[in-house]
């Protein structure tokens, strides 16, 4: 049961990464997307 | 003495002429070129501030700069030498530009070829809180993104000193931290942090607080961010790390996609930590300086819910109309006590107007004296009217203060939504501010001194003012009184008179996306495109057909 759980969990976070990738992807194309500092 | 004071290269570019310590007249670059927060070098405002004060550039005794631009490079170098190869072609660009934005040779292009001084950032930042505050001793508070190397400075000031005690020095940056949150929601830094301010009342500020308390090193005696969740020091296209989104477990928001309770409870949790922080440098600052009165500065004294902690050990607060990167330009010039008003733009006369309007198809105008242009225009406001109000100077900073304004009756609940919705179409959630005779203020808003600038978020006493309550009962307030703006004031007595509570919902005269009206012109245009029921320019009274 534990290595199913862990099993899920891992997808899980697979998933959101994932999906946390494109997002950010997405936004580097957006106009500068940040406070200008440099 | 005639200085011209320059603000430039990060945002709000800025450019002021202060004679013996006068400002004689101000602008923000963004009015001219219609771009929001415009960085670049200010050479309209530069222009217009001469035009205005009468004085040709050779007249200029000398250029006082807002920030050390070799103190900078300093920093940006030691950041980039971090990550040498992550950061190859960000320092290529960063010192490509820096060559075309050399100070000397813009002003040199410019025909100046005097004197120019370069100032620290938040000195500019604290000298403009605190030479146009009313104190001869205090507390100087400055927050920002970042300076040269500081993001934090704590000063104290008497007389026509001011001495740095306490700094706290880039990446541990609570600007931008606020920042970094304003666009993992969806915002645009640098304009979205009022939209985030906005947002969370109606969040849960429990939710995220334990997870974003982790990006704080609590074991550190002074502010220290984990630089693991942030890309500031090496990307100039996004603000977090995909570890921030882990640490939230949370999905960053693209613009367009829609705001859910997630978000709201995000940025509660940051209004939160950001007050938790806030309420220690303040502490900090008492320790440090002793005074009774404390002055705020940067881009970070905007935020008028944490400002008013600073009432809890100090008597008196001062923020000024601009606290951000704008005012320093006037910052930068100034050494001592100076009576500066936030009405220091451009101003156009009657026959400038009349010139404007005149040829306009579709309206009707009429020219009326001072006192019955303004029974008029409190009459519409009293009947429920948008009435776009456009008097005098322009005001200089992120604030209408009464002078390029739109108002409307805050006791009508519905008007909130007409306003965000169909006139400034932007988000539904966003507050309005409202205005007030100062001598009445008490009545309406629980405030413990003059607000003239709108930096303090106050409770609202009174159930009737709907469109300027925000869902948590509070007001973004501006007292007004007749020294300080004579035609605002008198319009707020008037619908006073008329509607038996003299408080106006005032917002800035623009429609979504764009800055702050300025000239007729724009103002025109504004109104004809817009469902702003009527304008008043000066003397004339404009309707719709």
């Amino acid at each position: 049961m534990k290595i199913i759980n862990w099993i899920k969990l891992q997808i899980w976070r697979w998933r959101a990464n994932r999906e946390y990738n494109k997002k950010i992807k997405e936004l580097k194309k957006r106009d500068p997307f940040t406070y200008k500092n440099f | 003495m005639i200085k011209l004071g320059i603000s430039a290269f990060y945002h709000d570019s800025a450019a002021c002429i202060v004679v013996n310590n006068n400002v004689i007249a101000a602008a923000e670059e963004e009015r001219f070129t219609g771009i929001k927060h415009d960085s670049s070098f200010p050479k309209n405002a530069i222009q217009w501030v001469l035009n205005e004060s009468g004085y040709t550039i050779n007249d200029i005794n000398e250029v006082n700069w807002y920030e050390n631009p070799e103190t900078k490079d300093d920093r940006v170098k030691t950041i980039f030498n971090k990550r040498p190869i992550k950061t190859f072609f960000l320092r290529q660009r960063y010192f490509k530009n820096r060559k075309n934005n050399s100070p000397k040779n813009l002003l040199q292009d410019l025909g100046y070829t005097g004197k120019i001084n370069y100032n620290n950032h938040h000195h500019s930042h604290a000298s403009f809180s605190y030479y146009t505050s009313p104190f001869k001793d205090s507390a100087i508070l400055t927050i920002d993104g970042v300076g040269e190397w500081e993001t934090i400075t704590i000063s104290k000031a008497k007389g026509n000193t001011i001495e740095k005690l306490y700094s706290i020095d880039f990446p541990n940056s609570l600007g931008m931290l606020y920042s970094t949150i304003t666009s993992f929601l969806g915002f645009k830094p640098n304009e979205g942090e009022y939209k985030v301010m906005g947002l969370a009342p109606y969040g849960n500020p429990i939710t995220y607080h334990e997870k974003l308390n982790l990006i704080f090193n609590h074991s550190k005696q002074d502010l220290y961010l984990y630089q693991r969740y942030f890309a500031w020091e090496y990307s100039e296209r996004i603000m977090f790390t995909k570890r921030l989104c882990q640490l939230l477990e949370l999905q960053p928001r693209l613009p367009e996609e829609p705001i859910t309770q997630d978000h709201k409870d995000l940025a509660a949790t940051l209004q939160k930590l950001y007050e938790q922080e806030f309420k220690k440098l303040l502490k900090k600052a008492k320790e440090l300086t002793g005074s009774s009165n404390i002055c705020i500065g940067g881009g970070a004294a905007y935020n008028g819910v944490a400002n008013v902690l600073a009432y809890k050990l100090f008597k008196n607060v001062h923020i000024p109309f601009a606290p951000s990167d704008a005012g320093s330009a006037i910052g930068a010039c100034l050494t001592s006590h100076s009576d500066v008003s936030p009405y220091l733009g451009p101003r156009y006369n009657n026959k400038f107007i009349r010139r404007t309007i005149e040829n306009v198809p579709g309206i009707q105008f009429f020219k009326l004296n001072n006192i019955h242009i303004v029974e008029k225009a409190a009459e519409f406001i009293a009947a429920g009217k948008i009435v776009a109000w456009f008097q005098d100077r322009m005001e200089f900073g992120a604030r209408a203060l009464g002078n390029r304004s739109i108002l409307a009756l805050p006791r009508n609940a519905k008007m909130r939504e007409k306003l965000n919705y169909v006139v400034k179409k932007r988000e539904g959630f966003r507050p309005f501010a409202p205005s007030v005779v100062l001598e009445e203020a008490e009545r309406y808003f629980d405030i413990k001194e003059p607000v003239p600038f709108m930096n303090i978020v106050v409770k609202c006493k009174v159930k009737y003012l709907p469109a300027a309550t925000h869902i948590d009962g509070t007001s973004r307030v501006q007292t007004v009184t007749r020294e300080q703006n004579e035609p605002y004031y008198l319009l707020l007595k008037e619908v006073g008179r008329l509607t038996g509570v003299p408080v106006v919902l005032n917002t800035s005269f623009n429609l979504k996306d764009q800055t702050i009206t300025m000239t007729p012109i724009q103002a025109m245009k504004r109104f004809m495109n817009s469902d702003i029921d009527v304008m008043v320019m000066n003397n004339f009274l404009i309707l719709k057909k």
